[in-house]
């Protein structure tokens, strides 16, 4: 028998050396793209917001940082991608708590539980970034009308809307407009309305121009349409009278026409600097878990109406009919605390226009997504740039599916990908949204950006 | 402040065991020669490979086994290069009693693990969420009678009992401000029960050649997990009543039927110098194996069902066996194995792949009392393929080793 435990040995010895069964490391390449310096241009989506604010920790993880760190494996060499950073909770943000044996969505400005409120830097962020030239472009809220003018009372609107301005005389005038506290850390230079003295604007397409990208990602166009529909149909309304423009009405379905001139002129702002890039489509919006988490058939079993009444919207503001909902007119996330407190329970008390997405308004978006979406993709072929289809991804993960032995949905909270504003992307949402550019990077440039691990990103944080 | 109630869609990762998990190493003298062996039947080992084999026993014979099986396997993702599993050695036993206690009527036992298998990874790896752990253990214990109808024709049979035992751990996606991700464990064991029945016969033994022919069938066994019991940890605060300390659960795992048919031409020189030609055909009916589903007594947690589509696989076993003296045998062959997991289905844990497994096998006979044998087989596979229900992709390189070695005492 000691023979035979020698023969084992010599057998597992012998059979050891020809085992080598590890993948030889994968030699990365960044193919005939230019990663020096990648930027990112688009709205919240790209700056990272998410949980209803830009904070730091999800920041950190927004879509572009995600495909900076990956393509970083291909291209060590790669400037560093910076972000104007926000510190700690940033403009603040919604977080869960387990209340009562409940799970319930705190957000900021709750009297009675610990909201994660804005942080203190946050008054005063932006102010002095406007010098230094960021890698992500990306600003919440943002229209691609916004990014470049066709006439010169868009010039001033934009510029007004973007960076705000604010005037003052004493007794006569005190009016501010604000400007968008996300833009902040952007330098749009002066409002060119005469009155004012007529500053020099400068407009966010001149960024791009003026970015030295070699690189870019654009998910432009999202706000075209998800204005509208998050504010139920609703367009938003800034006084301009001082401008002498009137009141100024923005949000509405942006025209297809419009977008795609304007669509050319970013495009045109990166290929005359010799950028390559990709662009993505805008998502079917009213997929997200912000108009299906209530339902008019979940309202009527949870509260027990008998219908649900809201009131039909004009697409402008106005209400032409109060009515009985149908499964096809979508409640939105914020109409809760409304219906908690009773309203659409009857044709005297309706859900307000501006909690309902109704059916005309989501057909209007639709079909709008699908026009401007044509809009983005012919124009990134007559500029030769590849397209990252959004929209039919959003579509694929719309009744769920695996990755990463992860499931996938666009339910809110259980659904994984989405945050808790029930519009943006979590850091894994994010993580997702990251790989559908990497897979067109890669095809269209020839690298091999290897997709980052949805696992390693979270995804919900649950008390 | 809203309150929201939550469905989580955890569904349907658990893709808990996969392929090849059919050991095939039950005994040396069959593994050395490619498991050809249900035509052959020459010793003990024909308790489990067909027990109308039995009969060409003389006396009582015991045999007791082990074997060494050494399995690497390493996987590249879209995301990183390498992965090695970290698996452990699985070292499976065989024990048979084979004896004649009449002319014409012959008892035996067999005691193996027919089925098994083990899988791990580091912890945190990017597959967490669909295996991190995973064991299957079985023991196998058949009693049989064969009865030797007339000098070219015998029958045999056993009644098979299974006992499994089950492990299986992965990462749940549900994390809090404290941990990543929570973990299950589900631990479970049953007993299931079935058949081993066979057919062998002499066609032809003279000085010159002998041929024979064997077929059996081991039917398919249903090894139920009554009483298994699932613990969650890591689990945030909020969702313990989804995911509970512990909860007990039910399962099923259906553990294939195998036909065998097999022959065996011997050519002797001499006495004690022969050739020995075999050729055996395996039919295993991996279809059972359709779903793997697991029932939570707590009602709250989501039932994990995973769609196997498994197909019934053919596998094609060739061996020569050369008796250098009454001492001295030297045995090789090989199997060719068509995998039951179809492209879609592959699972990290245990990513089969048809393959043709090269065999070796060495048989030494001391005296009448007493036998010893050795045998080696070597894998090597690659593969690429989805896991579609998980959503996961990977392209995997599998080595395994496995040395059996036996030794017989006959009296």
């Amino acid at each position: 028998m000691k023979n035979t435990g020698l023969i084992l040995i010599g057998i597992a010895l012998v059979s050891s050396s020809c085992r080598k069964v590890e993948f030889e490391e994968v030699e990365r390449t960044y193919g005939d793209a230019d990663f020096s310096r990648y930027i990112s241009v688009g709205n919240s989506l790209t700056q990272g917001y998410q949980d209803g604010g830009v904070y730091k920790e999800g920041q950190e993880d927004s879509y572009p940082a995600i495909i900076a760190r990956q393509m970083q494996i291909v291209d060590p060499n790669m400037d560093d991608f910076e972000q104007p950073e926000v510190y700690g909770n940033g403009s603040g943000y919604m977080h869960l708590e387990y209340i009562n044996g409940e799970i319930e969505v705190i957000s900021p400005g709750d009297l009675t539980n610990e909201p994660t409120e804005e942080d203190a830097s946050w008054a005063n962020w932006g102010a002095s970034m406007k010098s230094i030239k960021y890698n992500n472009l990306g600003i919440s809220g943002i229209t691609l009308m916004q990014c470049v003018a066709i006439n010169d009372d868009e010039l001033e609107i934009n510029n007004a809307i973007l960076g705000g301005f604010s005037i003052t005389i004493p007794f006569v005038i005190d009016t501010t407009i604000p400007g968008n506290p996300f833009a902040r850390f952007m330098d749009f230079g002066g409002n060119p309305n005469f009155l004012l003295g007529g500053g020099t604007p400068i407009q966010y397409v001149d960024h791009i121009e003026q970015s030295n990208a070699t690189f870019f990602t654009s998910w432009l166009g999202d706000n075209d349409v998800l204005g509208y529909a998050t504010s139920g149909g609703i367009p938003v309304e800034i006084d301009g009278t001082l401008l002498g423009l009137g009141v100024i009405q923005y949000g509405n379905l942006s025209d297809p026409i419009v977008f795609r001139q304007k669509y050319d002129s970013v495009l045109t702002a990166f290929s005359s600097i010799g950028a390559e890039g990709v662009c993505a489509t805008i998502p079917d919006v009213t997929v997200i878990p912000y108009f299906n988490t209530f339902t008019v058939g979940g309202i009527k079993e949870d509260y027990g109406y008998a219908d649900v009444w809201i009131e039909e919207g004009d697409g402008n503001g106005g209400v032409t009919q109060v009515r009985i909902a149908s499964d096809a007119d979508l409640i939105l996330l914020t109409a809760k605390d409304d219906i908690e407190a009773g309203a659409g329970s009857s044709e005297t008390n309706p859900l307000s226009n501006g909690r309902v997405l109704d059916q005309g308004e989501v057909n209007a978006c639709r079909s709008r997504t699908i026009e401007l979406n044509n809009a983005i993709k012919s124009s990134a072929a007559m500029f030769n740039y590849p397209v990252v289809d959004m929209y039919g991804f959003l579509d694929k993960i719309k009744p769920g599916i695996m990755m990463e032995g992860i499931g996938i949905s666009p339910e809110y909270i259980g659904g994984g990908a989405f945050s808790l504003d029930g519009v943006h992307l979590n850091p894994r949402g994010y993580a997702i949204a990251a790989n559908e550019f990497i897979k067109v990077i890669n095809e269209a440039y020839g690298s091999n950006i290897p997709l980052a691990s949805i696992g390693s990103y979270r995804g919900v944080v649950f008390p | 402040m809203k309150k929201i109630l939550i469905a989580l869609f955890v569904a349907g990762s658990t893709s808990a065991l996969a392929g090849g998990f059919q050991l095939n190493v039950q005994s040396a003298r069959g593994m050395g020669m490619g498991g050809a062996y249900s035509g052959y039947c020459i010793g003990t080992e024909s308790v489990f490979f067909n027990p109308g084999g039995m009969t060409n026993l003389k006396g009582h014979n015991f045999t007791i086994g082990g074997s060494l099986i050494m399995p690497l396997v390493s996987l590249q993702t879209p995301m990183t290069d390498n992965i090695n599993q970290t698996s452990p050695m699985a070292t499976p036993i065989h024990f048979y009693y084979g004896g004649q206690i009449l002319d014409n009527l012959f008892v035996g036992l067999g005691i193996n693990n027919q089925f098994g298998s083990s899988s791990s990874f580091e912890n945190d790896w990017e597959g967490r969420f669909i295996v991190q752990n995973i064991s299957l253990k079985t023991f196998t214990f058949q009693p049989t009678v064969a009865y030797k109808i007339h000098d070219y024709i015998s029958v045999g049979a056993g009644f098979v009992l299974t006992t499994g035992s089950f492990a299986y751990e992965k990462a749940v996606p549900v994390g809090s401000a404290s941990t990543d991700y929570g973990k299950a464990k589900l631990t479970g064991s049953g007993i299931s029960y079935g058949f081993n029945a066979g057919i062998f016969s002499t066609i032809i033994d003279n000085d010159k050649m002998k041929l024979t022919f064997g077929a059996s069938y081991r039917s398919g066994q249903a090894l139920n997990l009554e009483d298994g019991l699932a613990e969650f940890t890591d689990i945030p605060p909020s969702l313990v009543g989804t995911f509970p300390t512990s909860t007990s659960f039910t399962g099923k795992l259906n553990l294939p039927s195998v036909i065998s048919t097999g022959i065996s031409y011997q050519y002797k020189f001499n006495e004690n110098n022969s050739l020995t030609v075999l050729y055996d055909f395996n039919y295993t009916g991996w279809s059972t194996y359709d779903t793997l589903a697991f029932d939570f007594d707590n009602t709250d947690t989501p039932d994990s069902k995973t769609t196997k589509a498994w197909a019934n696989s053919p596998t094609h076993r060739f061996g020569i066996e050369y008796a250098l003296n009454e001492m001295f045998f030297f045995r090789a062959g090989g199997y060719y194995d068509i995998t039951p997991i179809q492209d879609g289905f592959v699972s990290p844990e245990l990513p089969d792949q048809t393959q043709f497994v090269p065999t070796f096998g060495f048989g030494m006979q001391i005296g009448d009392h007493f036998a010893f044998d050795l045998a080696w087989f070597h894998q090597d596979t690659e593969r690429e393929s989805d896991l579609t229900d998980a959503g996961f992709t990977a392209k995997y390189h599998r080595i395994a080793d496995g040395i059996t070695f036996s030794t017989t005492i006959k009296f």
